[in-house]
């Protein structure tokens, strides 16, 4: 007759085995056996053994340590096999080749209303801060309006920045800190219907707006429109993306179609971290060009507007024409 | 008490962790991103400008990829996680994918509102596997990692058979009580074998003698003969 003390003297090598096979994938002995090679097969033949003695120890209410112990090996051999490794050197580059741009291509509506969003307010506010300068003061107070104008000041000796600021390094810092918390807000603000998303984007566009509306009235427009052009190809644009993903969300809670819900917000989810992890390369890349290039007051201004005009160009096409093949 | 059946077949039993362990964890991690921050702001003071600007990127990197980075090691869980065995696996039991790790955190910006984490309170409070919003899109668990349990010394007494067939169920109840005994006192232990005397052909009876008997029948169950 099978009696658990019998069961377990039967298997106890084979669990034992799986036990051991397990923590040297895991690395705890790697030291102790440097050369050591395990077999994959000889892993998932041992679990699905595991896995049958676990169902028969369950069905024949045997003592729950044997139980315990039979669903921690096989927990954590499920959890070895089934293991998806999605990160590495390849992976990046599929996905800055062909995922990435492919991704934006496939929420071309939702990244269209995300830029409608963004753009519409700002040229709205930043015309009517340019006929009416002192609704610059409903934006900002007036020691900030001042601090605008010395910043972008043709004698200033770094533009975009007020004189008591330190280094270009730091300045790259605070880009990146300041403008990747502006993008995830925009994107996780998409979980309340989209509203959220729409607000931020709103906000960020009227803000920039009124503030170049402001400087142009005041005669400021060469310096101001020479430091913005080349950064906003990268900077705008993953605010964009990163709204649109936030969009992406709420659109998926508002119509979820055939799903749930949650079912058809977990699928969003899912799509939208491909355009995430561009949109935090973009950032970066806009932080360092905004803390060196940007701000550099020995380039003429025609040199910033053709490079500019080249970033822009590239940045679109990047979007438009990369991975196309795969798609 | 969530599971999540493999393609084998089997229920993995998965453990939500509740709100008051994930705020230990979470305090304890704020903690830790406290002090690196501030050790890290004395060090940038001695370096000027290339100084701060690292400390803007460690800030940055602090706020926002800290939770990522330690949920896609091994052990899945950030230090203060790890310190109170709470772990993040997916909704199906697996280890948490990059995109969900991602999503999750990111999505704190929403958990947070309208302030400390409001949101993020009143639903793990509301849900039976207290998620917060960001495992709800990114379809992620806080779970509480299985506590070793040692193999248990049982009493030795000589094995006794029962005085009439037991069902599966019945001997399943007397073995799980001689596991706990060595845990009750005497006392609590007479009391409980007593309830199982009729095994033994006891019933009715309690006392020292009913449980080595009872005990006895635990040792059959399991096999001594």
């Amino acid at each position: 007759m099978m009696t658990p003390l019998r069961f377990e003297q039967m298997y106890e090598e084979e669990w034992k085995e799986l036990e051991r096979l397990l923590d040297q994938v895991r690395g705890r002995r790697l030291r102790a056996e440097p050369n050591l090679t395990v077999s994959g097969a000889v892993i998932a033949a041992l679990y699905r053994r595991a896995c049958e003695h676990l169902a028969l120890a369950r069905a024949r209410f045997y003592p729950a340590y044997l139980i315990d112990r039979l669903e921690r090996v096989t927990a954590d051999a499920h959890q070895l096999i089934y293991n998806r490794r999605e990160l590495g050197f390849a992976r990046a580059k599929t996905i800055v080749a062909v995922d990435f741009p492919s991704a934006v291509r496939k929420q071309v509506r939702h990244v269209a209303m995300a830029a409608l969003t963004f753009l519409l307010p700002m040229i709205v506010v930043g015309l009517f801060v340019y006929s009416h300068p002192e609704l610059i003061l409903s934006v900002v107070d007036i020691e900030t309006a001042a601090s605008f104008e010395q910043m972008y000041s043709p004698s200033a000796d770094s533009i975009g920045r007020t004189r008591t600021a330190s280094t270009d390094w730091m300045m790259f810092g605070f880009y990146i800190r300041n403008n990747v918390g502006v993008a995830f807000q925009c994107f996780a603000a998409g979980l309340f219907a989209g509203v959220g998303t729409l607000f931020f984007l709103g906000y960020n566009g009227a803000f920039a707006g009124a503030l170049a509306g402001y400087l142009t009235e005041r005669g400021l427009s060469s310096t101001f429109y020479s430091f913005v052009a080349t950064h906003t190809a990268f900077e705008v644009t993953a605010i964009v993306l990163s709204g649109a993903a936030g969009l992406r969300l709420g659109h998926s809670l508002i119509a979820p179609g055939r799903l749930t819900r949650v079912q058809s917000l977990v699928a969003a989810t899912r799509e939208s971290a491909i355009l995430l992890y561009g949109v935090t390369a973009m950032l970066f890349v806009a932080a360092a060009v905004e803390a060196f290039w940007s701000s550099a007051t020995w380039l003429p201004p025609s040199v910033k507007y053709g490079v500019a005009a080249i970033c822009w160009t590239a940045i679109l096409a990047y979007f438009t024409f990369q991975g196309r093949r795969a798609d | 008490m969530a599971a999540a059946e493999t393609p084998e077949g089997i229920l993995l039993e998965l453990r939500p962790a509740g709100l008051i362990p994930r705020f230990y964890a979470f305090v304890l991690d704020w903690v830790i991103r406290i002090a690196i921050s501030f050790a890290a702001l004395t060090a940038a003071a001695f370096m000027g400008g290339l100084g701060l600007a690292f400390w803007f990127i460690l800030l940055f990197a602090l706020e926002w990829l800290y939770p990522i980075v330690f949920e896609l090691t091994p052990s899945g869980a950030t230090p203060g996680k790890r310190t109170f065995g709470l772990k993040v696996v997916m909704d199906n039991g697996l280890p948490v994918t990059p995109a969900a790790s991602v999503a999750r955190n990111l999505l704190r910006a929403a958990d947070f509102l309208p302030f400390t984490y409001g949101l993020a309170i009143v639903s793990m409070l509301l849900r039976a596997d207290c998620k917060r919003l960001g495992d709800i899109a990114a379809a992620t668990l806080v779970v509480h990692e299985r506590p070793a349990v040692g193999k248990t010394a049982m009493a030795v007494v000589p094995p006794l058979v029962p005085v009439r067939p037991l069902a599966p169920e019945d001997q399943a109840a007397i073995v799980a009580l001689a596991v706990r005994a060595p845990r009750l006192t005497a006392d609590r232990l007479d009391e409980l074998a007593a309830l199982a005397g009729a095994v033994s052909g006891d019933a009715g009876r309690a006392g020292p003698d009913v449980t080595r008997r009872v005990l006895g029948v635990a040792r059959w169950a399991l096999g001594r003969r």
